[in-house]
């Protein structure tokens, strides 16, 4: 292989390497060609004395995998905020909305518990009120009206005490249910920011 | 020879090899060659990480028509062969050790 060949090789096999990298080690294996030049060698022997191209080629490699590497990342990471910084009036605009959004469904559920608790207080408050009413007609002679607000303040402990456990249980549900979400965008979120580690 | 002893005895020689004046790659290799085995690339790697911890000095001289690169050494470079020199007297304690034939009683 001639001088030059060496060379040409080199640079093929190294392209991606920054080109400081490459002609910094290039003058020091044409240097060395020379060297064996000077000292009698034939330009094929000297290249020869080298050693084969495509070992150099990966042995260098094996040295500066770690750094590309490691300028890879930085690239990656410098580039991805810029991105982010110059994107953000729009993914901005739109994570606000998207917040909004289901922090309205959140607040809609709670207010269908708190409607039901409503209930409950309703019918719990209808049973003893039922009760006088009903003892206050007996009183005053009305028999069948009488009877007929104990049956209803009756049905309505009823009913409060099954409201009172739905409430009890749904009430549960919803928090859970809050929480779940919560850690879920969690994840999300940290997962994302592993990916661009 | 074991791979890591290798590695950090070629430090060192090439120390030695600029020690009692600079030398240049070509020579160096020359000079080392009769006692271990160097390559090219690994040299280029040694005198790279002995620049970047201060223990030679680099410049480029004219020679011929083309530039060389001579390596000079420094004070740290000097002292890490003395460092060397110290850990090896105490080697050298140690491989009488294993040598030493069991004693008659």
């Amino acid at each position: 292989m001639t001088k030059q060949e060496f060379v040409s090789r080199l640079r093929q096999g190294l392209w991606d390497l920054p080109k400081s990298e490459i002609d910094e080690r290039l003058t020091f294996y044409i240097e060395m060609i020379d060297d064996y030049i000077e000292n009698g060698s034939s330009e094929e022997d000297a290249v020869a004395e080298i050693g084969s191209v495509d070992e150099i080629i990966k042995q260098i490699r094996l040295e500066t995998a770690p750094q590309m590497n490691k300028k890879r990342e930085k690239r990656f990471k410098t580039s991805t905020i810029v991105l982010l910084a110059v994107s953000s009036p729009l993914w901005a605009s739109l994570l606000i909305a998207a917040i909004a959004v289901i922090f309205s469904v959140y607040v809609s559920v709670w207010a269908c518990v708190v409607s039901l608790w409503a209930c409950f207080a309703a019918c719990a408050a209808c049973a003893p009120a039922g009760v006088v009413l009903g003892f206050a007609y007996i009183f005053s002679g009305n028999m069948l009206t009488g009877v007929a607000a104990l049956g209803l303040s009756a049905f309505s402990a009823g009913l409060a005490i099954f409201l009172f456990f739905g409430c009890k249980e749904l009430t549960r549900l919803t928090i859970l249910l809050g929480k779940k979400a919560f850690t879920l965008t969690g994840h999300f979120f940290s997962k994302k920011e592993n990916e661009n580690d | 020879m074991d791979i890591q002893l290798k590695r950090g005895i070629l430090d060192v020689c090439v120390l030695a090899a600029i020690k009692d004046g600079e030398s240049y790659g070509y020579k160096i290799i020359k000079d080392v060659k009769p006692y271990i085995e160097l390559s090219e690339s690994t040299l280029y790697t040694i005198l790279k990480r002995l620049e970047a911890a201060k223990m030679l000095t680099v410049r480029s001289q004219e020679h011929d028509g083309r530039l060389r690169k001579y390596y000079h050494i420094t004070a740290e470079g000097l002292r890490r062969i003395e460092e060397f020199k110290n850990e090896w007297k105490k080697i050298m304690g140690i491989y009488q050790f294993i040598t030493k034939e069991k004693d008659n009683d």
